[in-house]
């Protein structure tokens, strides 16, 4: 009797999951069709794959690939997008394959390191598109005199701010510290947060590159923290620890920011609440579309004494496109990856996604971009967060500045980075 | 009991699959953690036992991760128990509203855990977030919390998202086990005088133990194993006060590109596991006999 | 229970109430979402909480436009179903060995199994990712069906060992004395009897293979092969900012799910305790 029962109760299983599986299998098939006669009709084509982390330029590679293809019948173009976290983990996996990832961008720093270490780059050198980027933004790719990738970015790792503000207020970037910390009051008492800052994400780790850019200027001075040679615990760190806690303390940042994650920074920042977005030059586009009004322009703190500082910002060369040295079709990556170097093709690339390009001679379109673009003449530093060599003491770093606003005093933090550093190099 | 040579056969294709894809690739990672390999060369070198030394006295951060996972793991074992005993004889009676509460009550857990990450994320976002502001409505601004970024508070957020998801399948497991036990051996002790807490003590409990011990081994090693609601939601922080052992295998290995230390640390994270689970189980016969 | 005494009358206003304030929790979050969906993302702001200033199904109608949505169900169906299928049969088979086998040979082979589902899938991504590769299976969609078969198959071993475990011995012997072989009795006695707690292991195991998240992650590369967890995550990516359309796709996602929870409620629960409670 029992097992009468439950037959019939697996039968109705079974068959609901058949039915669904047929309708799902249904609704698969009408909309793949236009999948499916693009791969019969390519007989002969070669298939490269295109792997990167910016999922917000999907619809713009969408249509350079297109053309691409158009100009290149034999070539097909299969783009995967993985965030940039997943992008860390999965990337070198795939590219160890040979089959993924025969045109792939890379971070500079850390991956850059690991990835040129392990032969994955095939070598570039002697590529004459070479010739179309701007000289001095490419060795973030070289090692050892090859250059194995081309940064095809060029970001500004500094808070952006709203014009708009800025004006009503009588306000300009300021030139020093207490200049800084009078701008932020205005803009409190005024009502608005002076500094959107998402504390959960990426905020520390880029915020702490103008934050400590002219309070220690020795561009080596990450090599000699790794190794011992110079320690966090060192006066200009627990300084820089210390204005961020005065930023903090004074509440400069919006309230809880280490619970905010940079969409919603982006956010309070886009409605206008904040008045500065303590991120990058690669947040203004989507600032744009968000708040269509709003006028961009980008500033940094300077920590010091006017006379006393040596850099005005933070720039680097980023979204770093190589070619897998394992790849079988190097020919076809070669010339999709001459392709992208085109002046016009990176032009549209730089309008369409509002990123700046380290491609010479484009012109820029929109006002975000072209006030972007003057900052290439201003004596800005390479990102400082990207030549620490090892990930665990960058993560040791950017939690100090979370301890500082969690709070702990400045000295704490930076001991309890320091001990974590030490721990590394005994390794 | 005997048996013919055919079960041989019967063992073999899953076995098969078993150790190509499972067991082989774990003896690797136990082969990985000797090395220094650093997730893509093809060169690295033999380290003895160099990683599990770092693992056990060099480095602070493993024990903040496995102090989180303990603290975590026992936040979520001693609430997602209880919790879904209590509503397991809250709705034993298989009543229409029972039904109803138990399904509802089911219900996250058809959810990907991704997904949960995402709802929480914006509820406990302190500057969107709807719990907040909810607790405003209610006139309790004082309860209102940096839910996921104050660094004291950020584990016990994610801990009540974890039994937010899986008390209802646990309550499940509970509800067959209580309504396995024959109701002779309640009118006996009702007979007998006994209240509903003796009756609890006496009967319930002792009966549902094989139940209970499944619940708290599951939830245990589910609770160890609390990756990607972590990882979508705090990614670890702030200040490590997130950090669990999953989370900081993951971040060593691919953060750090440290694979053969990554490796000693989850041949470390396995013998933690069994451990535990072993001492559960031992705990949990002895109160059953 | 009508066999306690009755309850007072505070204690039935009590137990209705927490059962309601559970309830709600469970309630309220899932439904901002499901109407934080429809709003955009100026009113979501604005009105996080409440009812959309207008339904809008632009969400819907963009994720449906851009994604090959239908190509990702397909996928994940096909990777659920075969890996289930798979996954019931080897299982089911290995479990009755143990079940038969005494001693030490069932106790190594059990403990092997119990212990895979300690391993942690961190752990062997990259073994596994090489072994895979070496395979030539990478970015195929039957390289992540053996991977999820072999990843999830100690949670099934564990369950149908547990049923199997209060099955009568005597029955089985009986069945071989009169002179059926293993084969027989496995498919004239064991499947028939063990089908609650098979269907349940069925039910189970493809909420966890559908919701899976790593493997396919880890293995899949082209999007024609992608599973709709994989989507959901290039979905977040895509849409950083956008809250409602990451919402459309968590609902999406979660669709195929909760609409079989829905039609056959009552077997994902049975799923649950079959096997756990009896074992």
């Amino acid at each position: 009797m029992k097992r009468g029962v439950n037959m019939k109760k697996i039968t109705v299983t079974i068959l609901m999951f058949l039915i669904s599986a047929l309708v799902v299998a249904g609704c698969g098939n009408s909309s793949t069709n236009s999948g499916k006669e693009a791969g019969e009709s390519s007989g002969k084509t070669t298939k490269i794959s295109f792997i990167h982390w910016r999922g917000e330029d999907v619809k713009v590679f969408d249509g350079l690939i297109a053309e691409f293809e158009k100009a290149n019948p034999t070539i097909k173009v299969e783009m995967n997008v993985f965030p940039s976290e997943q992008y860390l983990a999965n990337a070198q996996a795939k590219l160890l394959d040979g089959a993924s990832g025969d045109v792939f961008a890379s971070f500079p720093g850390a991956q850059f390191g690991s990835i040129s270490k392990a032969e994955l780059y095939a070598e570039l050198s002697d590529a004459d598109f070479a010739a179309n980027y701007s000289p001095n933004l490419l060795a973030a790719g070289q090692k050892d005199g090859k250059q194995l990738a081309f940064p095809y970015q060029l970001v500004y790792n500094q808070p952006i701010y709203n014009k708009t503000i800025f004006e009503k207020l009588n306000l300009t970037p300021p030139n020093d510290w207490e200049q800084f910390l009078q701008l932020c009051e205005t803009l409190k008492k005024n009502g608005y947060i002076p500094i959107a800052f998402p504390g959960a994400d990426i905020g520390p780790g880029q915020f702490i590159n103008s934050m400590m850019m002219n309070n220690n200027t020795d561009e080596d001075i990450w090599a000699k923290v790794e190794s011992g040679q110079a320690k966090l615990t060192d006066e200009w760190f627990v300084r820089t620890l210390s204005q961020f806690k005065e930023l903090n303390d004074k509440e400069y940042f919006q309230k809880d920011s280490l619970g905010t994650s940079k969409d919603i920074a982006g956010s309070l920042f886009a409605q206008e609440k904040a008045a500065m977005l303590a991120t990058g030059s690669y947040m203004m586009s989507g600032m744009k579309q968000q708040n269509p009004n709003i006028e961009l322009g980008l500033l940094a703190p300077i920590t010091v004494a006017a006379d006393q500082a040596v850099y005005e910002g933070i720039h680097t060369t980023t979204f770093m496109l190589g070619v897998n040295a394992l790849s079988k079709h190097k020919d076809a990556a070669i010339k999709f990856l001459a392709f992208l170097s085109e002046k016009q093709n990176a032009e549209k690339y730089a309008n369409g996604t509002g990123q700046l390009v380290t491609v010479k001679d484009v012109s820029y379109k929109t006002p975000e971009l072209q006030h972007s673009a003057t900052w290439m003449d201003k004596k800005t530093r390479f990102q400082p967060r990207y030549l620490i060599a090892n990930a665990a003491n960058e993560k040791a770093v950017t939690t100090s500045v979370q301890a500082v606003i969690a709070g702990k005093t400045a000295e704490e933090a930076a001991k309890n980075a320091q001990a974590l550093i030490d721990q590394n190099i005994k390794k | 009991m005997k048996h013919s040579k055919t079960l041989y056969l019967f063992v073999l294709p899953g076995l098969f699959m078993y150790l190509l894809f499972f067991v082989y690739p774990t003896l690797n990672g136990l082969v990985l953690s000797f090395t220094d390999w650093e997730g893509i060369s093809s060169h690295w070198n033999w380290v003895g036992f160099d990683n599990y030394k770092r693992m056990l006295f060099n480095d602070d951060i493993f024990q903040t991760a496995l102090t989180n996972n303990l603290k975590f793991m026992l936040v979520v074992v001693i609430f997602q128990t209880s919790i879904s005993l209590i509503f397991a004889i809250l709705l034993l009676k298989n009543s229409k509203s029972n039904v109803f509460f138990r399904a509802l009550y089911f219900f996250p857990t058809i959810i990907s855990s991704i997904s949960v990450a995402f709802i929480w994320a914006f509820v406990f976002n302190p500057n969107v977030g709807v719990l907040n502001l909810l607790l405003g409505k209610a006139g309790l601004e004082a309860l209102a919390q940096n839910w996921l970024g104050d660094p004291k508070l950020a584990i016990y957020s994610i801990a009540f998202v974890k039994v937010w998801a899986h008390a209802g399948q646990m309550m499940v497991i509970f509800v067959a086990g209580l309504q396995s036990i024959p109701e002779e051996l309640y009118e006996a002790v009702y007979l007998d005088g006994a209240t509903n807490w003796q009756a609890f003590k006496n009967v319930t409990w002792p009966m549902i133990a094989p139940a209970a011990t499944i619940v708290v081994a599951y939830t245990t090693i589910q609770s160890f194993k609390a990756f990607d609601l972590i990882f979508a939601m705090t990614g670890g922080g702030p200040i490590y006060s997130t950090e669990i052992l999953s989370t900081y295998i993951y971040h060593t290995a691919f953060q750090g590109s440290e694979f053969g230390y990554a490796a000693a640390q989850s041949m470390g994270f396995m013998v933690i596991i069994a451990l535990i689970t072993m001492g559960q189980f031992k705990l949990l016969k002895g109160r059953s006999s | 229970m009508k066999h306690l005494r009755k309850e007072a009358l505070t204690g039935v206003v009590l137990k209705k109430f927490i059962l309601i304030f559970y309830a709600l929790l469970i309630l309220v979050p899932v439904s901002i979402v499901v109407l934080a969906s429809f709003k955009q993302m100026t009113d979501l702001f604005k009105n996080p909480i409440g009812w959309p200033e207008q339904f809008s199904l632009s969400n819907y109608i963009e994720m449906f436009r851009e994604q090959s949505l239908g190509q990702y169900f397909l996928n994940s169906t096909l990777v659920t179903l075969s890996t289930i299928l798979f996954i019931l049969f080897f299982s089911s088979l290995l479990s009755y060995a143990i079940f038969r086998f005494s001693g030490w040979l069932a106790v190594i082979l059990y403990g092997l199994f119990a212990a895979g589902m300690m391993v942690p899938p961190q752990v062997n991504m990259i073994p596994i990712y090489s072994l895979v590769s070496d395979l030539g299976l990478t970015n195929s969609l039957t390289g992540l069906i053996a991977v999820s078969i072999s990843i999830f198959m100690p949670v099934a071993v564990f369950i149908l060992s547990g049923f199997m475990k209060s099955m009568p011995k005597e029955m089985i012997e009986a069945a071989s004395i009169d002179g059926a072989n293993e084969w027989s009795t496995y498919c004239r006695i064991v499947l028939p009897i063990s089908m609650p707690s098979l269907s349940a292991s069925a039910i189970f195991l493809s909420v966890m293979v559908w919701n899976d998240l790593l493997f396919p992650l880890l293995l899949i590369n082209s999007s024609d092969k992608k599973t709709l967890p994989l989507a959901l995550l290039q979905f977040q990516g895509e849409f950083m900012t956008n809250f409602p359309m990451i919402f459309a796709g968590v609902i999406i996602a979660s669709a195929p799910m909760v609409i079989a929870y829905v039609a056959l409620q009552r077997y994902f629960v049975e799923g649950v305790t079959a096997g756990s409670v009896k074992g």
